[in-house]
């Protein structure tokens, strides 16, 4: 396995992972709006913060309150936001490009009609009545993918690459999904309305990640910050909880190459997941946590980097 | 559709002169004709999006961008009779053996030059004669071991050699697919016909990539370096890579070391590699010999190829055959090395180093087709009927500054083949491309890549400059019967 093709699919498997999560947050949020009383409403802006693109936003929209509109296409499909989920798929089918060979032509395939479909279909992100059908394409286009790497990819060292990139990615969006309830989805008109949007924000978080239905069946109890963050950072079943994550990291670590730094960092993340107490969390807030979080993954995804794509 | 207003000026493929189809493209036209144009189109549509959806692309730069087109393809195949087919691949298997021996020779004892068949002057002033490739032996004595012969057809209906791609020749990657899409748009036209298939060549080359191996007996490692993304082959670069389960490397992934031995970076450490197909030009491969600061090449890499620890395909220097001044001597190499008669013509052709043909090429500017020797995808020509008074004086300078640079062939009058027009079908000129490979014995593809120009009335087939493509069918008259 080249250095250069594992590095690319490990970020390959990161990007449709990625725009898959985006398109289900976006999805969400979209909803939610839908079901909030007259005055209140979702604050879109978070958002952008969330996804790592404040900066961006902020060169070509100003600091005004943006609309649904503005976030939503910037998220979307702006091609002048790096992060943007057209982007995102545009670097997956870039990445891909140049190690094709090592995957099924079928994948390749199935990347690229994504991409076609959202380079003519653009306009359809903004719309509030296409763009479930559009996010909906995108989700099915990247389950689509994954299904294929899962179903026909030879469990050799490059597969490995792809579901680390995959297991980190997920454990990163999950994280930021987090991210965007703590910092407060819904504006409220009053406190009374807050107590209330608390359950509907941290639902909309559920079902983000595909978690909801999962949740219910297991706990089978009303939705509280408590419980969804003991689910979604430490359930040991569902498979885009971050604990869920880590463990299939450390299944995979032993089928590729040892070394010593990317163990050692792995070690420093699952801790710091496996010491959370969501009943504090769930007082203080997550916000602080979720950054602890975030740069442990990131020391990660350093250690992977120096460990097998530089050598 | 309606063929019968369907006429050609020139020698058309499918349909002779009186309007009748070839024998071997009948079943194919009596088809066409009975789809409307409603069905044509949609199926023109559905190739169209298949060639798309399949990536079948090459690129182009463009504003400093580099830009994924696909490559046009024309519905309607081109049809090629077996036993035609046949003695035009004995002809070309008969080239291959003369031009491998030409260029051994060349870089080892140069009989052909001293016993004055080849002129010495020539290969002096070559700009890919190769000195860093003299005295080197490859091994089964195969330099070319990759060719793309360009054929055309005359007026007349005679199949002429126009010349040998033998650097790091493209475009069988399009063959393969062309199929594919054609199968997949017209699945009931391949019961019309016995139609040979094309897709064994990836396992043929492959095999010709493992018979090199400095390690007989051993799996060999086999990677096929790419000068990356940019290069407008790319897509035939993954194709093939893929398609033979090798790995596709660029400059940077490997590295050659104090042992002369090459190796890839991988994830587990250095690993050997033991035959390199490269589609990185000479002058790239190695800046410690030749353009110092190629990063395309791999440094050393030529060191290790003398020293018979790397094979590589094909071989540094191959191209001293591969210019259109060299071509012309290639009926003489087949006599010299073969004592053979050439089964298949060169398209005539006119030296301007030769003061004779000289004089008579500056007083023909307006009839010949004047080629540089080494430019490649259709640049730099001069199409004679074609040219203004300025051109042609353009051309007169430049050949009597650097005779040596220039040739020239009678303008051609390439056959057609009908395309699938707004309202009929049109004739469009055409090529055609077959792959040739060199081990212990030659192999030739089954038809090859035919090049359409898709403008009405133009000569020129390259990708680069519009030209699409069609699937060729070598049919068997005899099993179908």
């Amino acid at each position: 396995m080249l250095s250069r093709v594992a590095d690319n699919l490990y970020w390959f498997s990161r990007y449709v992972r990625r725009a898959e999560n985006m398109a289900r947050l976006l999805d969400v949020n979209g909803q939610i709006q839908l079901d909030l009383p007259r005055g209140a409403h979702i604050a879109w802006r978070p958002l952008v913060n969330t996804l790592g693109a404040g900066a961006e936003f902020e060169r070509l929209h100003g600091a005004d309150t943006p609309t649904e509109v503005d976030v939503v296409h910037f998220l979307l499909v702006e091609p002048d936001n790096p992060v943007s989920l057209r982007n995102v798929v545009n670097h997956a089918r870039e990445t891909l490009r140049t190690v094709r060979e090592t995957l099924p032509q079928d994948c390749w395939v199935a990347i690229n009609d994504l991409h076609l479909y959202i380079e003519s279909n653009p306009e359809r992100a903004g719309s509030r009545r296409h763009r479930p059908e559009f996010l909906g394409r995108i989700i099915d286009g990247c389950m689509h993918v994954s299904a294929l790497l899962t179903s026909n990819v030879s469990r050799d060292t490059g597969y490995q690459f792809l579901r680390l990139g995959t297991a980190i990615e997920q454990a990163d969006m999950t994280s930021r999904i987090i991210d965007t309830a703590a910092a407060g989805l819904i504006q409220a008109r009053s406190d009374d309305d807050a107590e209330a949007f608390q359950a509907m924000q941290w639902m909309g978080v559920l079902r983000s990640l595909a978690a909801y239905q999962m949740y219910r069946r297991q706990l089978r109890q009303k939705v509280s910050v408590e419980l969804a963050l003991e689910f979604l950072l430490k359930n040991r079943e569902f498979p885009r909880s971050v604990l869920f994550c880590l463990s299939r990291i450390q299944g995979i670590l032993p089928q590729m190459p040892p070394r010593k730094q990317v163990e050692q960092v792995f070690r420093g993340a699952m801790g710091l997941v496996f010491d959370a107490n969501p009943s504090r969390l769930a007082a203080v807030g997550p916000c602080a946590f979720v950054d602890r979080l975030q740069q442990e993954l990131s020391a990660l995804h350093g250690a992977v980097h120096e460990s097998y794509f530089q050598a | 559709m309606d063929w019968t207003r369907y006429r050609s000026s020139t020698w058309d493929e499918l349909v002779a002169s009186d309007g009748q189809p070839r024998p071997a493209a009948r079943p194919l036209l009596d088809y066409l004709s009975s789809l409307s144009r409603h069905e044509l189109n949609e199926r023109q549509l559905a190739a169209d999006v298949t060639a798309r959806v399949m990536g079948i692309t090459f690129t182009v730069y463009s504003e400093g961008r580099n830009v994924d087109r696909t490559l046009p393809f024309d519905l309607i195949p081109r049809v090629i009779e077996r036993r035609e087919w046949e003695r035009t691949a004995a002809g070309l298997r008969q080239r291959m053996r003369a031009l491998n021996l030409f260029i051994g020779d060349i870089y080892g004892e140069q009989k052909i030059v001293n016993d004055n068949v080849f002129p010495r002057e020539l290969l002096t002033e070559s700009v890919n004669f190769r000195p860093q490739c003299v005295g080197v032996k490859p091994p089964l004595g195969v330099w070319a071991h990759i060719c793309g012969s360009d054929l055309v057809r005359d007026a007349d209906g005679t199949l002429y050699a126009l010349e040998d791609n033998l650097r790091i020749p493209s475009g069988v990657s399009y063959m393969i697919e062309n199929r594919m899409v054609a199968k997949r748009v017209f699945p009931e036209l391949f019961d019309t016909s016995a139609i040979l298939p094309v897709d064994n060549y990836p396992t043929q080359l492959y095999d010709t990539l493992a018979a090199l191996s400095p390690r007989p007996g051993d799996t060999p490692v086999i990677a096929l370096l790419t000068p990356g993304i940019f290069n407008s082959a790319y897509f035939e670069h993954c194709y093939l890579a893929q398609s033979m389960g090798i790995e596709l490397v660029e400059g940077g992934d490997l590295f050659v070391g104090d042992d002369d031995i090459c190796y890839m970076r991988t994830v587990y450490g250095p690993k050997r590699v033991d035959v390199i197909y490269r589609r990185v030009d000479d002058m790239f491969l190695d800046p410690e010999v030749f353009h110092p600061d190629s990063v395309l090449g791999v440094r050393g890499l030529l060191r290790s190829w003398r020293a018979g620890k790397v094979a590589l395909a094909n071989a540094p220097g191959a191209g001293v055959a591969d210019d259109k001044v060299v071509f012309t001597y290639v009926p003489k190499m087949i006599k010299y090395y073969l004592g053979e008669e050439p089964i298949l013509p060169n398209v005539p052709s006119y030296l301007c180093h030769d003061a004779k043909d000289r004089a008579y090429v500056l007083a023909h500017l307006d009839e010949l087709v004047v080629k540089p020797a080494n430019e490649s995808g259709g640049y730099g020509m001069l199409i004679g009927p074609r040219s203004t008074k300025r051109e042609r004086e353009k051309f007169r300078r430049l050949i009597e500054a650097d005779p040596r640079n220039y040739m020239a062939q009678p303008t051609l009058s390439l056959s057609t083949a009908p395309i699938l027009g707004a309202k009929e079908p049109e004739p469009r000129h055409l090529d055609l491309r077959p792959f040739i490979l060199s081990r212990e014995d030659v192999f030739v593809t089954t038809g090859g890549l035919t090049r359409v120009a898709m403008q009405k009335g133009s000569l020129v087939v390259n990708s680069s400059q519009g030209g699409g493509a069609k699937d060729t069918w070598v049919v068997d008259l005899e099993e179908a019967a």
